[in-house]
């Protein structure tokens, strides 16, 4: 097996590393990067569990070769805390709302809602239902994750 | 009936030796030559690396096309658009040339698979798939699109009725070719196109069926000059329904003709049952109503709307 | 069989019964401080983090990899297996067949009927006929590929009732009946005789998938005593300890169950850890060595329990003024390969006597005759999943009432209203509802959210198409607290420290519902600390009480009052401490909110933690552990009469649906869903659980079905097995009811399962509303509500 060295940012910090071949960008991030809050639920791209954002993009990382990352910036959950613990709006949006539950999807869901807000901060109903349609959540019925991606985006608002 | 161990035994791993990321269309095709056809064009990864993990596709080596040059641009030359090779289905969707020019591409472009997978996937890589429902190959089958494949023999350019060969299998060998550009004729006045799926959730699942149907009008007279109807899983690949086409060119536009192109289409579809899918009765019954409400919308939006 | 009717003025209520059972509810007369409210998730931060570890987040250092050769066929005798060449192959461990399993080479969580390792016959396919650990997962794979099994097939049985028939091959040796239960009430014969309209109907359920977003991993960690400790997402520690000591042939004290963070459950994970649980154990032991077994998504769904699919045939009786005089039912549910959950436990355990008990619904019906069949076949085997034999039922109860409805030409929501449960009903089963019945209050609460009067006449083509209509159902619905089972009990642990903190430690897990939440918060209140003062251990054999299984709906029941007797203890040497200390009567003091304090004089207060250090540094009790066991329940298998459970939680749902006329296509456009939840502990997390209840019985509806062809799935991925997404679930609107349930802590009853259960025959009876056509065989995917349209033939507007 063949290996090749990638240079990418993830999370603001510049990493290097050699990976083999056969590597998928969620393996490279959680076994050997460490990272474990980007989650696996399905391995095909249809769970959404495992979405981290490829230059602001969600991506699934479990069909996605590690090699796709070079020279890009990735950013996953654990991205979105700030240095000194403080959280990102839809992180505090998620557990005040009581969007969270079991917590698998939570961070494909996350993600994906950062990407959404990132380009829109007062998006409609339907266009967060859509946002969120690529995570599959089985506890939550959705309901209180569209609630929080709403108030979040109306908080980042009022702090800009 | 025989199985295989692949089909009760699952791994977390994709199986190739080499990730090779080519710099130019003519590195990459000497990539894939090399491999003698062990090696897999990929660009998104959607289709393939599931594949690769289910052992569907067994190869040596990936060939990643997704930083080749010139390869990205949504252009209009003259009458013609030209979709390069690696535009995702995100900037199909966003492409504001696509969505007045060949809008029935980008409605099924906004109906594959989820927000992610249209970040990543894209349409020649939809195509390539083969698949009887590919949710783009519906809309481009209509448009008369056809497909520019590369080999380190040269380039050739196929029309996609035949670049669809059935059982998943297309003129583009993605073991040792690769889909450069899809080009089809800018849609104008008295054009009207119509992009239908119908499925058992709303995201994030194959179509029971896609319908995608093109019209051209004769506005003055009401007559249909010209129509075309591509719908999926009917047939072992993306179908046009000739037989209907033919009902509808030159007719004047009626409601009776629309009927009339739906029991043609009705007769000429054999798709299959499948428990999880739906069976071909109801397929069936189903293109009859797509053709009919696809058609009726279509000539709406060409001007010459059913009375 | 019998026809003895049954008085059941012989039954007693169980508030007479049991007077000793109650008042657990009030310790003082001010309002709770931190029950009632909307804390957020104790877990919550970590979980929007990503820093929250499941199974699959731990180190696997050290560890082997297991996994697990299936069989390819639903029914065949093994003749031979060669396991040389996966031996040989360089990096594995072990390659082990039936006969390396110590002890006892069977697991299952009643009847330990399924073989760790099958020796002499497969059941399913799926079924486990070799296990291997090696280094790495990929050596595990291709060990995996090189054994060579050689079996011969033998003529397998597909459907439970072409099992019962006396030549139809046998899965297991007794037989394929696993169970047969009856229930009689009344005399059936002489109700439908006075009916004004009798109708008759079959509905059938399929096997269903649990779809926990979170794969099934497992780990086995042989300790340096001997000890195996096995560590993975479970909702039953205690149920896996007592099946690996037998399959390890070991004591259970030599066993340790460790439960971590559960990517969901939803009754799935009390099976499937057992499974995985046994394996890794064995591996665990073969080579003395950490063995980690981790399923891929497709193996999830070949591999682990699924709800039971059923036939259930109903006749039901009125009289023309709309009340129910007899019900008559069959139920044939399809256990599948092995026994699992499915058997009796005693005296009102298992799915279908849960099934039989809840069959008519919550409806008064003098008249009930029911008898439930549990069936072998070489299908994958049924399991708990959220509403273990309920959802089944309530698909039929609930469709069956609107159709005879429109026979009698009512409508769905007065037939509800004239024979639903109220105080002082006797249910199928005879049990006289003495208390907390809060079935009319959500109906009619929802019908005001819902505006049903004024749709349930605004029914009809909604576009200028006139391609798509509108309609309206009801799903009514009930569910008990508890399992219904002799040993259903629950220990807790408080352990309060001297600088005032917590610990409680129970074997309750949490697996999304939020069981870490409410549990402190009930113990917080009783003691008068804050909730964050509260920690909660992680649930492990090894350091928690007996607690059961996480399943049930009855955490919050049973093991709120088991907390709240523990806190008690140490509260008592609190209070007996801060009455010296304060020199004030003990009987005048109230502790609340990290203070205790004189109620007659507040001015005289005490810091909780002071008296906690004093306590402490005086040797004074500050370990409580509390005991509760909900009133004894009955069940007589002669009859089925009996309090088979103690309370039941009430709902009501609407649901509004437009249905494409020519496609069957169906989008669920309103709802809104009313419970009778005694007392909400933590409103939030209870809607919730409402809010995730009525998605996934809107998949139950429209989309889900395990197909299964002659034994083999054809959709084993999640993108074949379609749960709902956000797309197609609608704005769900829950309202909470409180009408006390006298055994409840705070008067709280469960509320985990309840809400999938009224939500699918709702959307269901919409859909008939809108279209005219029904859907009796679930799911009401497009082409079933099409050929429904088709079959129906009805003029519409």
């Amino acid at each position: 097996m063949k290996e090749m060295e990638i240079q990418f940012q993830l999370n603001g910090c510049d990493v290097c590393v050699d990976v083999p071949s056969d590597t998928l960008l969620v393996d490279l991030l959680r076994d050997t990067l460490g990272l474990k809050g980007t989650k696996t639920g399905c391995r095909e791209g249809e769970c959404g569990a495992c979405t981290v954002l490829l230059d602001d993009i969600p991506v699934n990382s479990c069909i996605l070769p590690a090699f796709k990352v070079e020279g890009r910036s990735v950013t996953t959950i654990e991205g979105l805390t700030k240095d000194d613990g403080r959280l990102d709006p839809i992180q505090e949006a998620f557990i005040q709302e009581g969007a969270v539950q079991c917590g698998f999807c939570t961070p494909g869901m996350i993600m994906n809602a950062k990407a959404l807000l990132g380009k829109d901060p007062h998006p409609e109903e339907g266009k967060i239902r859509e946002a969120i349609s690529g995570v599959q959540c089985r506890c939550t019925g959705y309901q209180k994750i569209v609630q929080a991606v709403k108030s979040a985006g109306q908080k980042m608002d009022s702090t800009r | 009936m025989s199985y295989a161990f692949k089909d009760f035994h699952w791994a977390n791993d994709i199986r190739v030796n080499e990730y090779l990321l080519p710099k130019t269309t003519a590195e990459a095709l000497e990539m894939l030559a090399e491999y003698k056809g062990q090696a897999q064009v990929v660009s998104g990864g959607t289709d393939v690396i599931p594949k690769l993990r289910k052992r569907e596709l067994e190869v040596e080596a990936l060939v990643d096309i997704s930083r080749l040059p010139g390869m990205s641009d949504i252009k209009q030359k003259g009458d013609k658009i030209i979709l390069g090779g690696l535009v995702t289905h995100a900037r199909t969707v966003a492409s504001l040339l696509i969505r007045e020019k060949a809008g029935v591409l980008a409605e099924g472009a906004a109906r594959v698979g989820s927000p992610q997978i249209r970040n990543m996937g894209t349409v020649a890589g939809n195509l390539a798939s083969g698949h009887p429902a590919a949710d783009t190959s519906m809309p481009l089958l209509a448009l008369n699109a056809s497909v520019t494949i590369a080999s380190t023999e040269g380039e050739r350019v196929v029309d996609l009725p035949q670049f669809f060969q059935g059982g998943n299998q297309t003129a583009a060998d993605s073991r040792r070719e690769i889909i450069t550009q899809i080009s089809f004729s800018a849609l104008g006045k008295n054009q009207g196109c119509c992009y239908l799926r119908l499925s058992k959730r709303r995201a994030l699942t194959i179509a029971i069926l896609v319908l995608a149907t093109v019209v051209d009008v004769d506005p003055d007279e009401k007559t249909i000059r010209d129509a075309a109807i591509a719908i999926g899983p009917v047939a072992p690949m993306p179908f046009r329904a000739r037989d209907a086409e033919e009902i509808l060119k030159g007719a004047p536009v009626s409601k009776e003709i629309v009927e009339r192109a739906g029991d043609a289409a009705y007769k000429e579809s054999t798709p299959e049952s499948s428990v999880v899918w739906g069976s071909d009765e109801y397929k069936k019954e189903m293109v009859k109503v797509f053709v009919r409400r696809g058609l009726y919308k279509a000539l709406k939006r060409a001007g010459c709307p059913v009375a | 069989m019998s026809t003895k009717t049954h008085d059941h003025k012989q039954i007693k209520t169980l508030t007479k019964d049991k007077p000793d059972l109650q008042g657990l509810i009030k310790t003082s007369q001010m309002s709770p401080s931190v029950v009632g409210k909307s804390i957020v998730r104790t877990d919550a931060l970590s979980k929007v983090t990503g820093k929250l570890a499941f199974g699959a987040d731990y180190s696997q250092e050290g560890f082997l990899h297991g996994k697990i050769l299936r069989s390819p066929y639903p029914h065949a005798v093994i003749k031979s297996i060669d396991i040389e060449k996966a031996k040989n192959l360089s990096g594995v461990a072990a390659v082990l067949t039936a006969e390396d399993v110590p002890g006892r080479n069977g697991f299952g969580a009643i009847i330990p009927d399924q073989p760790v390792i099958c020796g002499d016959k497969v059941r399913f396919v799926g079924d486990g006929v070799a296990l291997v650990a090696a280094e790495t997962e990929k050596i595990a794979n291709q060990a995996l590929e090189l054994i060579k099994v050689e079996y011969d097939l033998l003529p397998p049985v597909f459907d439970p009732i072409e099992a019962l028939k006396e030549d139809a091959p046998k899965v297991h040796e007794k037989g394929n009946l696993l169970s047969y239960n009856k229930l009689r009430k009344g005399d059936a014969e002489k109700g439908f005789a006075q009916a004004d309209v009798i109708i008759e109907r079959t509905y059938k359920v399929p096997f269903l998938d649990h779809a926990y977003l979170e794969p099934d991993i497992c780990m086995a960690i042989p300790q340096v005593d001997g000890t195996m400790l096995v560590e993975g997402p479970m909702q039953a520690p205690f149920t896996v300890r007592r099946n690996i000591n037998a399959v390890l042939g070991v004591p259970i004290n030599r066993v340790q169950a460790r439960q971590i963070s559960m990517g969901g459950g939803f009754g799935g994970k009390e099976d499937s850890p057992i499974d995985l649980g046994c394996r890794a154990a064995v591996l665990a032991h073969h080579t003395r060595r950490p063995v980690r077994i981790a399923l891929e998504r497709e193996e999830v769904t070949l591999q682990t329990c699924k709800r039971h699919p059923m036939t259930m045939k109903i006749k039901i009786g009125a009289k023309k003024d709309g009340s129910l005089v007899a019900f008559e039912g069959v139920i044939y549910d399809e256990q599948g390969a092995y026994a699992s959950l499915g058997p009796v436990i005693p005296p009102a355990g298992g799915s279908h006597i849960h099934a039989m008990i809840m069959m008519s619904g919550p409806y008064e019906i003098p008249n009930v005759k029911i008898d439930a069949y549990l069936c072998f076949t070489n299908n994958p085997y049924g399991g708990a999943m959220r509403g273990f034999g309920a959802p089944q039922v309530h698909v039929a109860h609930e469709q069956i009432i609107d159709e005879l409805a429109e026979a009698l030409g009512t409508t769905p929501f007065d037939i509800r209203r004239r024979n639903g449960l109220r105080e002082g009903s006797a249910t199928a089963t005879g049990q006289v509802l003495d208390q907390s019945v809060g079935l009319h209050d959500t109906l009619e609460s929802c019908a005001k959210a819902f505006d049903w009067e004024k749709k349930y006449q605004d029914t009809g083509y909604v576009n200028e198409e006139k391609t798509k209509r509108r309609g309206v159902g009801i799903g009514m619905g009930w569910y008990r607290t508890s399992i219904g089972t002799n040993n259903d009990a629950c220990g807790a642990n408080v352990y309060v420290h001297e600088d005032g903190t917590v610990l409680l430690s129970t074997g309750i897990t949490e697996m999304g519902q939020g069981s870490f939440t409410v549990l402190p918060q009930i113990c917080a209140e009783e003691l008068g600390v804050r909730v964050e003062d509260v920690r909660v251990a992680r649930p492990d054999t090894d350091a928690v009480p007996e607690s059961g299984p996480t399943v049930g709906s009855r955490s919050t029941t049973l093991m709120g009052n088991a907390i709240i007797l523990a806190a008690r203890q140490v509260k008592k040497s609190i209070l007996e401490m801060a009455a010296e200390m304060l020199m004030v009567p003990l009987t005048r003091l109230e502790s609340r909110d990290r203070r205790i304090y004189d109620r007659d004089n507040p001015d005289t207060v005490l810091e909780f933690r002071e008296a906690a250090a004093r306590c402490m540094a005086n040797g004074k009790r500050l370990i409580g552990q509390g005991w509760w066991a909900p009133p004894a329940p009955s069940l007589d298998p002669e009859t089925g009469q009996g309090n088979p459970y103690f309370v039941y939680t009430y709902s009501t749902h609407m649901a509004e649906v437009n249905v494409d006329m020519e496609t069957g296509e169906v989008e669920v456009t309103d709802y809104v869903a009313a419970f009778d939840v005694g007392k909400a502990i933590n409103p939030k997390a209870l809607e919730g659980q409402i809010e995730g209840g009525v998605a996934m019985g809107l998949g139950y509806a429209l989309t889900e079905e395990v197909a299964i062809e002659n034994g083999y799935i054809q959709n084993l991925s999640l993108r074949d097995y379609l749960i709902p997404t956000s797309l197609d679930v609608p704005d769900i609107k829950p309202i909470i009811l409180e009408v006390e349930n006298k055994f409840g802590p705070y008067g709280a009853k469960g509320i985990g399962e309840m809400p999938n259960l009224p939500a699918t025959p709702a959307i269901l009876n919409a859909i008939a509303n809108a279209c005219g056509g029904r859907v009796r065989d679930l799911p009401a995917d497009p082409e079933k509500v099409y050929w429904a349209i088709k079959e129906a033939e009805i003029p519409l507007d």
